[in-house]
C-alpha cells in the first residue's frame, strides 16, 4: 500500500448506497442523516395523508404552519430526497416494495407489527432484496409487554431514568426540558447500523436489527444501574452537584447569565483558590480535603453565588480558565450560534430551502479529515422527488405514474 | 486471543484505547460489536479507576463501578507514556490497530509521537479518533472542561431546569455520554470509509461541546426562526419556545409523564375525557363546550389550563403509575412512568426482552447484573464480554500476540518501568 498523501480527499463513505427511510420524528431521521451527510442517497418515504409528525410541529417559518415550513423537521433531514406514498392505497405497499428492491438499507420506527400489516416487514422485504439491511427502532423494541406502547422522547426519558436523575433533590423529577432520548439513542442506532453495513460490505450479508430505544438510553445513565445492582444504592437527582466534586455548581452572574464551575481534584481546588484570590473561607481547616468540602457545599455555594453575582459571566469564565479551573457559561441557543468556538468549527450549516429560505442545520460533532460530512441540501419538500423515485428508480411508465398520481397513490 | 465474540459485526477489528471519560464508553460499544479493544493504562492504573461510586463503598483499583461500567469487555495492558520507550511500545501497538481512540489535550499526542500524522506513517490504515472538550483547533481548544462544563457550553443546560432555580445538569453525566456515543459513530463511519477507499485511514476530531449542542432538540431552529431562547420549563413543556402545559403528574406511587395534559388537549381529547368520565372524575370537562374546546385545540386561558391540569392531577394522585400508563396506552395515549434505577432493573419490558446480563467477577466471587448490549442483530449478535480488566491483566497475552515479546522481554520492560 502506498502511503496516503496528507489531507487527501477520498470518496464519500456511503456513496452508492441507497436508503429507504420510513422512520420519523427524531430518532430515525437522525440515524439516516448521518448516512445522507456522508454520501448515501437517503429517500424519506412519507405520506401527505399521514404526515410525519414533525412536519406539523414548529417552529414554522413566519409562524405560519405548513407541511414544508417546520424548522424542527428540516434540521433532521438535510441531504435527503423526499418521496410520498399512501400505504393504504391498494398499490402503495407494492410501490414501496419496488423501491426497497433498489435500496441497500431500510430504516423504520413504526409501532411493531405495522409494517407487517402492509407486507413490508423484513421477512417480506428480503424476498425482493436478499442483502437488505433493515433496522427497526421503536421506543421499546419488537417484543415484550410494552412493545406496542406509544410515546416520544419526552416520556421515554422518564421510563429510562432521566427524569429521576434530573432536577433538584427536594423537587419533582422534572427531567430535561426536551425530548432528550431522541438526541441520545440515534447515535447508538447509527453505530449499530454502520457496523452492520461494514459487515455487509465485507461479506455481502444483510440482516435485521431490532433496536429498542429504551435499551440504548439506559447506557447513558453512567453508574446508576450498577450502583443499584451491585450496591443496592439508588442514585437520584442532585441539582447541579456531583457526588465527587466540590465546588460543583451553576451560579448566576451580574449580567443574568449562568456559569458552571467544577473542582474534582485537589489541584483544581488549589487553582480555584488562587483564581478567587485566596479569600479566608477557602483556607478554613474544614475546606482542606475534598471529602470535607463535600460536606460544606452549602457554604461553598453561598460564597460562589456572592462572588459570581458581582462579576460578568465572561469574566468568571476567563479568570477561572486562566487559573486552570474547569468553568463554562450556560450558552443560550442564541449564544451558541455566536460562540467563537462553534463558529470556528463551522458546526451550523446554512442551507437554502425553497420555502423556508436560509436555515440553520446541525452537523456531526466529529470531523473526518479526509471524508468530512457534507450537508448537500436542505430538507426535502414532501414528495419533492416523486418523479425521480417513481420514474427513474422504480421504472413506472409516464401513463402509470400519472394514473397513480390521479388516483391518490402518492398521497 | 481477544475476548470471545465470534459473530459481532466488528469482529476482527482491533481498537486501542487511550481514553478518559470522553472515550471509554465509545470503545466499550465497539467491544460489544465485536472489536478487540485494548485499554492502555499507566503503570499505576488508569486514573478513572478512582472514579466513584465503589463496590461496597470501598475504593480500590478494581472496585470502581465507573471503571466496571465503562471498560467491560476490554483487555488491559500497561504502558508508561511518560517514558519514550513506552511511547515507542504504544506506537508499535498502534501499528497493528484499526482504530485508536485518544482523549489527550490538543497537541499532547503530537508531543508524544502518538498523533495521527506519526501513527499513519507507520500504519496508513489507522483511524485516530481524538475526543476533546472543544475540538483540536479553535479559540477554546485549550479550555478545561468536565461534564458540567460540556453541558453548559453545549447549550443543553439552558433547556433544563426551571424559571425559579435556573439551569440544571442531569446528574448522570450527559456531555460524556453524548460525546462517547457520537465518537463511536465517527469511528464506524471512518471504518466504512476506509473499506471503500482502498484501506486509507483518517483522523476523526470530535468535540464534546458540539456533541452536546447536537442534543438541543428544536431550540436552535426556534432561535433561528422565532428569535426565542428556550429555557428550562420545569414540570411543563415548551411549545414552539413558549411554556406550555404541565406534563409531569404525581401518582399514588411516584410520577407519570404525559404530553398535552395527558391527551385531554388534542385531537383525542374526547377519548381522554371519556376515560375520566367513566371513573366519575371528569368534572366540568364532561360537557359539550369543553369537549369542543379541547379537541379543537383552541387556545386555553391561564385559568382554563389550570382547571384541566388540576382535573388530571386529581385523577392521577389516587392511582398507581404503571396501571395508569397501561390504561392510557390501551386508550391510545403515549404516557410513561418515571422510573428510577431499581424500577428500570425490575421493568417487565426489559425482563421480557432478556436485556440484563449476569457478569462474573471471579476475583470477588460474585456476579452482578449489567445492562446488556443495546443492539440486537439477526446475523451478527452483539454480546457482553465480561468484566472490566485489572491493571495490565493482558500484558503477556497482548504483547506476546501482537509484538512477539516473551516473558524475559516483559521483565526487562518492567524493570525499566515501562510496564
Amino acid at each position: 500500500m502506498t502511503p496516503p498523501k496528507r489531507n487527501q480527499t477520498l470518496e464519500k463513505p456511503f456513496r452508492g448506497l441507497r436508503v429507504a427511510d420510513m422512520a420519523w420524528v427524531g430518532v430515525g431521521p437522525t440515524v439516516s442523516k448521518y448516512l445522507a451527510d456522508h454520501g448515501a442517497e437517503v429517500i424519506r418515504v412519507e405520506s401527505s395523508t399521514y404526515p410525519e409528525a414533525l412536519r406539523r410541529v414548529g417552529p414554522f417559518v413566519d409562524d405560519e404552519p405548513g407541511i414544508d415550513r417546520s424548522g424542527y423537521y428540516a434540521n433532521f433531514n438535510s441531504s435527503k430526497l423526499g418521496m410520498s406514498v399512501n400505504l393504504k392505497h391498494p398499490r402503495g405497499p407494492e410501490l414501496v416494495k419496488r423501491l426497497v428492491a433498489e435500496c441497500d438499507v431500510v430504516t423504520e420506527s413504526f409501532t411493531p407489527g405495522t409494517l407487517a400489516r402492509f407486507g413490508l416487514d423484513y421477512e417480506q422485504l428480503r424476498q425482493v432484496r436478499p442483502d437488505l439491511l433493515m433496522i427497526s427502532m421503536p421506543l421499546y423494541g419488537q417484543t415484550g409487554p410494552w412493545a406496542s406502547y406509544m410515546g416520544y422522547g419526552h416520556v421515554l426519558q422518564a421510563a429510562s431514568g432521566y427524569n429521576h436523575l434530573t432536577g433538584w433533590p427536594d423537587g419533582p423529577p422534572i427531567g430535561t426540558g426536551i425530548a432528550y432520548t431522541d438526541f441520545l439513542v440515534p447515535h447508538f442506532a447509527a453505530v449499530a447500523l454502520i457496523a452492520a453495513l461494514d459487515y455487509r460490505r465485507r461479506t455481502g450479508k444483510g440482516q435485521y436489527l431490532d433496536f429498542g430505544q429504551m435499551e440504548a438510553a439506559i447506557h447513558g445513565l453512567g453508574t446508576a444501574i450498577l450502583d443499584w445492582t451491585a450496591n443496592g444504592h439508588e442514585q437520584s437527582r442532585m441539582g447541579n452537584r456531583d457526588p465527587e466534586a466540590a465546588p460543583h455548581g451553576c451560579y448566576r452572574c451580574k449580567d443574568g447569565k449562568y456559569v458552571v464551575i467544577a473542582c474534582f481534584t485537589e489541584k483544581d481546588w488549589e487553582r480555584f483558590k488562587a483564581a478567587l484570590g485566596r479569600p479566608e473561607w477557602c483556607d478554613l481547616e474544614r475546606m482542606r480535603r475534598r471529602w470535607q468540602r463535600l460536606n460544606e457545599q452549602k457554604e461553598i455555594d453561598w460564597h460562589l453565588s456572592m462572588y459570581c453575582a458581582e462579576m460578568r459571566s465572561s469574566t468568571v469564565f476567563r479568570v477561572m480558565q486562566e487559573f486552570g479551573v474547569p468553568c463554562g457559561i450556560v450558552r443560550s441557543p442564541e449564544a451558541l450560534q455566536n460562540d467563537p468556538q462553534m463558529r470556528h468549527r463551522k458546526h451550523y450549516w446554512m442551507l437554502k430551502h425553497p420555502v423556508m429560505g436560509d436555515r440553520t442545520y446541525d452537523s456531526p460533532s466529529f470531523k473526518l479529515s479526509k471524508t468530512p460530512a457534507e450537508l448537500t441540501k436542505a430538507a426535502p419538500l414532501l414528495g419533492e422527488d416523486n418523479e425521480y423515485v417513481y420514474r427513474d428508480l422504480i421504472g413506472l411508465s409516464e401513463e402509470e405514474f400519472i394514473s397513480l398520481l390521479a388516483d391518490g397513490a402518492f398521497e | 486471543m481477544p475476548l470471545p465474540h465470534p459473530n459481532g459485526p466488528l469482529a476482527g477489528y482491533r481498537v486501542l484505547d487511550f481514553a478518559d471519560e470522553k472515550g471509554q464508553l465509545c470503545t466499550r460499544l465497539l467491544a460489544e460489536l465485536g472489536a478487540d479493544v485494548i485499554k492502555v493504562e499507566p503503570r499505576e492504573g488508569d486514573p478513572t479507576r478512582h472514579n466513584g461510586p465503589f463496590f461496597r463503598g470501598e475504593a480500590g483499583p478494581n472496585t470502581s463501578l465507573y471503571w466496571w461500567a465503562m471498560n467491560a469487555g476490554k483487555r488491559s495492558v500497561t504502558c508508561e507514556l511518560r517514558l519514550e520507550p513506552g511511547r515507542e511500545l504504544a506506537r508499535k501497538l498502534a501499528a497493528q490497530a484499526d482504530v485508536v481512540v485518544e482523549t489527550f489535550p490538543p497537541g499532547r499526542a503530537a508531543e508524544m509521537g502518538l498523533d495521527y500524522r506519526t501513527l499513519s506513517s507507520l500504519n496508513p490504515g489507522v483511524i485516530v479518533v481524538s475526543v476533546t472538550n472543544f475540538g483540536q483547533t479553535g479559540p477554546y481548544r485549550n479550555m478545561l472542561a468536565t461534564d458540567i462544563v460540556g453541558s453548559a457550553m453545549g447549550g443543553h443546560m439552558h433547556l433544563n431546569g426551571d424559571p425559579e432555580h435556573g439551569p440544571v445538569r442531569t446528574t448522570a453525566p450527559q456531555a460524556y455520554a453524548q460525546v462517547n456515543a457520537q465518537a463511536a459513530v465517527g469511528a464506524t463511519v471512518a471504518l466504512y470509509a476506509r473499506g471503500v477507499n482502498g484501506g486509507i485511514g483518517q483522523h476523526v476530531d470530535v468535540s464534546m461541546q458540539e456533541a452536546m449542542a447536537n442534543a438541543m432538540d428544536n431550540a436552535q431552529q426556534t432561535w433561528d426562526i422565532r428569535q426565542i431562547n428556550i429555557s428550562g420549563p420545569g414540570i411543563r413543556r415548551n411549545v414552539a419556545g413558549i411554556q406550555g402545559p404541565r406534563y409531569l403528574y404525581e401518582t399514588a406511587d411516584g410520577w407519570v409523564t404525559c404530553l398535552q395534559i395527558g391527551g385531554l388537549q388534542g385531537l383525542q381529547a374526547n377519548v381522554a375525557i371519556d376515560w375520566l368520565a367513566e371513573q366519575g372524575e371528569a368534572g366540568d370537562l364532561d360537557s359539550p363546550e369543553w369537549r369542543t374546546k379541547l379537541s379543537a385545540l383552541m387556545p386555553l386561558e391561564e385559568g382554563e389550563r389550570t382547571l384541566v391540569e388540576e382535573t388530571l392531577a386529581r385523577f392521577c394522585r389516587s392511582r398507581k403509575k404503571e396501571e395508569l400508563v397501561a390504561e392510557a396506552q390501551r386508550r391510545g395515549f403515549g404516557w410513561a412512568p418515571v422510573f428510577g434505577p431499581r424500577e428500570i432493573v425490575e421493568s417487565k419490558q426489559l425482563g421480557a426482552r432478556d436485556f440484563w446480563v449476569w457478569v462474573r467477577h471471579e476475583d470477588l466471587g460474585e456476579s452482578f447484573l449489567y445492562p446488556g448490549p443495546a443492539f440486537r442483530f439477526s446475523e451478527t449478535p452483539a454480546m457482553h464480554r465480561g468484566r472490566a480488566p485489572h491493571i495490565g491483566e493482558h500484558n503477556a497475552q497482548v504483547y506476546g500476540e501482537l509484538l512477539d515479546l516473551d516473558a524475559a522481554d516483559l521483565r526487562r520492560l518492567k524493570m525499566r518501568l515501562v510496564l
